[in-house]
This record gives C-alpha cells, sequence and structure tokens, in this order.
C-alpha cells in the first residue's frame, strides 16, 4: 500500500527574514530581499546578492556547538527547528525514531576548506584546524541537523546543485509512501558567500549586477543567494493520529536527466520532468493551476523553461499561473527549491499565487502569464515546483491541497 | 609559563575550571575527549611553534605529559 504524504511544518531562513512569516509577507508583498552587494568580501564582481541579514550565530547556538557548525549547518538546525516546532512536534522530549532526515546542499564544506586553503597557500602556515573534517565534510550538515533535532531514522545529503532540495523531498515523500518511515525532515541549505565561490560565479558571467528579473526581456541573470528552507513530511495516517495540521498533500514528483550539456538545458528533458510529475501523481495537464518556476532570469533558462512548460501543458500552458520567486529570495543553489517549496506550499495553503518580482518587459519568446511584481489572490488546488539544475538535473514536485 | 599557556588552552576547549588543571591531572578528567585532544595538540603547536608527532600520542594522559614535551 502506498502512503499518502503530507506537508505539515515548514521553516525558513531566508534573506526576506528568520521564519516563516517574515518570509510570507514579504512574498505576499512582492518585496525583493535582493540588496547590493555589502558583504566585506573584496575583488568579486557581483555588487547585488540575497544575503540574510541579522542572524546572530550566538543566539542558536553555544560556543562548543559553533566549532562544528558551517553557516549552512546553522541555517538548516534554525529551519529545521522552526519546522519540527511548526509541525508540532517537540524537539528533545524524545528521540524522532521512525523519521529521516534528507537535506540537500550544493556547496557544502566549502566554507571551512576555503579557510584551511587560505592558511595553507596564502599565510604559509602548516596546519589546519582539527575540526576541518568534522565540520567540512559534506555531509556534517545533516548530522548536525540530526544531532539537534533528534532524527534517528535514515539521514543523508543530497547534492545535485540548484535542485538538491527538491531532490531531497523526493526522497522523503518515497521512503513515507513505502512505510519505510512515518515522519520526514527535508529540505535544503546554503550559503555560497565566500571569496572563492564568489569568484567562481563572477567568471561563468551568468550573475546579473542589476538584479533578478525573470522572464522580463530584460533579464540580465541570475543573483546568488543564501538561505535555508525545511518541510516536515508525515504519512496521512501519522498526521490524522496526532491531530497536525495540514497545508498541503505532495501527490507526485517528477525526475530526469539532460545527460547532455553542463549548463544549457535541455527543454525535452526537461518537459518530460513535468510529464512524468503529472503521471506520477495520477493528474491531468489541466488540473494545474500555478507552477513555482526555476525561472532564474538567465536569458537561455527562462526561454527554455517556457518551451518546456508548452510542450507539457500544450494548450493548457495560457491558462496557467507561473511565477519565479527567486525574484525575491535570491538563487540560493542547493536551498533554492526548498524555499520555493515553501513558498509554494503557503501559496496552496493561502490561495495566493506569489508574483514574479522586479518583472518590467514582456519578452516574446517568454509568452505566459508569469504574475508579474503583484500576488494574485486565486484559489489553487494543485501546483508543480520546478528545479532544474546544472549539470542537466531535474526534478519537479506536484503539491495538492489536501482533501 | 608553559602551564599557564596550556590551563588556557585546555580551559578554552573543555570549558573545565582552569583550578582543577594540574600537572598531574588526567585529560580526560578535565573533559578532554579524543577529538578535543587533538584541538589542545593544534592549540599547542601553534602555541609554542612546535610539532607533536603521532606517535606519542598514546603516551599523552596527564597535563604533565605535555609539559615534558615542550
Amino acid at each position: 500500500m502506498k502512503h499518502r504524504v503530507l506537508v505539515t511544518g515548514l521553516g525558513i531562513v531566508s534573506c526576506m527574514g528568520l521564519n516563516l512569516k517574515a518570509f510570507w509577507d514579504e512574498i505576499k508583498k512582492g518585496r525583493s530581499g535582493i540588496k547590493p552587494f555589502d558583504l566585506p568580501i573584496e575583488g568579486t564582481k557581483m555588487s547585488v546578492a540575497a544575503t540574510v541579514k541579522g542572524f546572530n550565530p550566538e543566539k542558536y547556538f553555544s560556543a562548543k556547538e559553533l566549532s562544528f557548525l558551517e553557516r549552512c549547518s546553522q541555517f538548516a538546525i534554525v529551519a529545521a527547528r522552526e519546522a519540527i516546532s511548526d509541525a508540532g512536534l517537540v524537539i528533545g522530549e524524545r528521540p524522532l525514531m521512525n523519521a529521516a532526515s534528507i537535506v540537500g546542499c550544493a556547496g557544502a564544506g566549502q566554507e571551512t576548506f576555503d579557510e584551511a586553503s587560505y592558511r595553507l597557500y596564502k599565510e604559509h602556515r602548516s596546519r589546519v584546524h582539527p575540526l576541518s573534517v568534522p565540520k567540512g565534510m559534506a555531509c556534517s550538515v545533516i548530522s548536525q541537523v540530526s544531532i539537534h533535532l533528534r532524527i534517528k531514522g535514515p539521514a543523508f545529503l543530497i547534492s545535485t546543485a540548484c535542485a538538491s532540495g527538491a531532490h531531497a523531498l523526493i526522497q522523503g515523500v518515497s521512503m513515507i509512501q513505502s512505510g519505510m518511515v512515518d515522519v520526514a525532515l527535508v529540505g535544503g541549505t546554503e550559503t555560497p558567500f565566500n571569496y572563492v565561490q564568489l569568484k567562481s560565479w563572477d567568471a561563468l558571467r551568468i550573475v546579473s549586477n542589476d538584479t533578478c528579473r525573470p522572464f522580463s526581456k530584460d533579464r540580465s541573470g541570475m543573483v546568488l543567494g543564501e538561505g535555508a528552507g525545511m518541510l516536515v513530511l508525515e504519512s496521512e495516517e501519522h498526521a490524522k493520529k496526532r491531530n497536525a495540521n495540514i497545508y498541503a498533500e505532495i501527490s507526485g514528483y517528477g525526475m530526469t536527466s539532460d545527460a547532455g550539456h553542463m549548463t544549457r538545458p535541455d527543454v525535452s528533458s526537461v518537459a518530460n520532468a513535468m510529464k512524468n510529475t503529472l503521471r506520477n501523481a495520477g493528474i491531468n495537464a489541466d488540473e494545474v493551476d500555478y507552477i513555482n518556476a526555476h525561472g532564474t532570469g538567465t536569458l537561455v533558462n527562462d526561454i527554455a523553461e517556457t518551451k518546456a512548460i508548452h510542450k507539457a501543458f500544450g494548450d493548457h500552458a495560457k491558462k496557467l499561473t507561473i511565477s519565479s520567486t527567486k525574484s525575491m529570495h535570491g538563487h540560493a543553489l542547493g536551498a533554492t527549491s526548498a524555499l520555493e517549496l515553501v513558498a509554494t506550499t503557503l501559496a496552496l495553503k493561502n490561495s495566493v499565487i506569489p508574483p514574479t518580482a522586479n518583472f518590467t518587459v514582456a519578452d516574446e519568446q517568454c509568452d505566459l502569464d508569469y504574475v508579474p511584481n503583484d500576488a494574485r489572490k486565486q484559489n489553487i488546488n494543485t501546483a508543480l515546483s520546478n528545479s532544474f539544475a546544472f549539470g542537466g538535473l531535474n526534478a519537479v514536485v506536484a503539491l495538492n491541497k489536501h482533501a | 609559563m608553559p602551564l599557564e599557556k596550556i590551563t588556557k588552552i585546555i580551559t578554552k576547549v573543555s570549558g573545565c575550571d582552569p583550578e582543577t588543571i594540574k600537572p598531574d591531572a588526567e585529560l580526560e578528567a578535565l573533559g578532554i575527549d579524543s577529538l578535543k585532544a587533538m584541538i589542545v595538540l593544534f592549540e599547542i603547536e601553534e602555541a609554542f611553534d612546535i610539532e607533536i608527532p603521532n606517535e606519542i600520542i598514546p603516551s599523552i594522559v596527564t597535563v604533565n605529559d605535555i609539559l615534558k614535551r615542550l
């Protein structure tokens, strides 16, 4: 028997606020968290960024705990605490035995090894800190999440660039569907603002110096962001038994790999990820109301995604509402799909379509309804969340109002 | 004074009461587990500009065992 999977808790650390309420309030207003680049990192071309402001690690962790926590682990734990508490599950009362924790992150460990490299190559020192491995190994994030949240079932990290959070969620969904676990904490976290990563993104020449304007004719690229988004998933039986608050149902998912170019999306493969999702969820194309797009704001992505939506939805494409919340929370890489899944869940629950902020001029090659600039009050029964990562790794999730 | 420097390092790593750090005190009793011991050795190497070889680590049990290596 396949168990139904519900979303019962959400948590956020973002450039638009350090909790769920702040995040959603800004999305409803269509206010972007992208601001002039103000970090004390010199030598990067970046002039705008979606950085998290006012996050004081000492407020959340002891000095001893911090010695093991990269910024991305800190974000993951803070968002996970909010999600678990939002779900009405008590942290620390007793460990969650029959629960999984699966988190996505593209660059876990880079902060630690960037610092270690600096000591060795730049300062010519002979040794690095002994916690460099336990703190900097990529799976440190998920180990720390499971330690702090006391989740004792299956735990692992997924690293599929900009689809990491969606792939993590899908893994949690399939574990619950199969009956392996009752509960799964899933999501993504990312903190790319260190010198090496910024220079690497500079070199790729796809980061905008204006702002993120998905699907708008004058778009000029993506804007890097940071943050964490977490979701608590539960089997319907488990959620109902404890009378949990239900946000939405995860009704299906689809995944494909372009198996082609590393950075240029393959329209057919992206469309297939959406078609697979509809098939997996058992829904028709015309039942979908809203798509939270991958919508990076690069010239190539937004055209390819538009074409893929046409291919997957046919005549219904024009009736869809589509928006890219990256216009507000930036492109937080491994965290971005988790932020978008949280936004999509809230959109469904509150019957509000998030806008595509910073939209100025329509592009004839992007000819769909992107809900420019202002949120729209509209009932949503079914929504998709699209994630198409570098490397051609595609993950799409279908969410439904729970009935 | 080496003992003073070591006391500071051990206190920082383990959070123990500096009064309890005597030459014959065992590191484990001061809250220094195997992972924290690596941090203490790292801090000592940095502070005294020395290299503590891996081979002698099993013989370091007390604070005095560290002092002897300086």
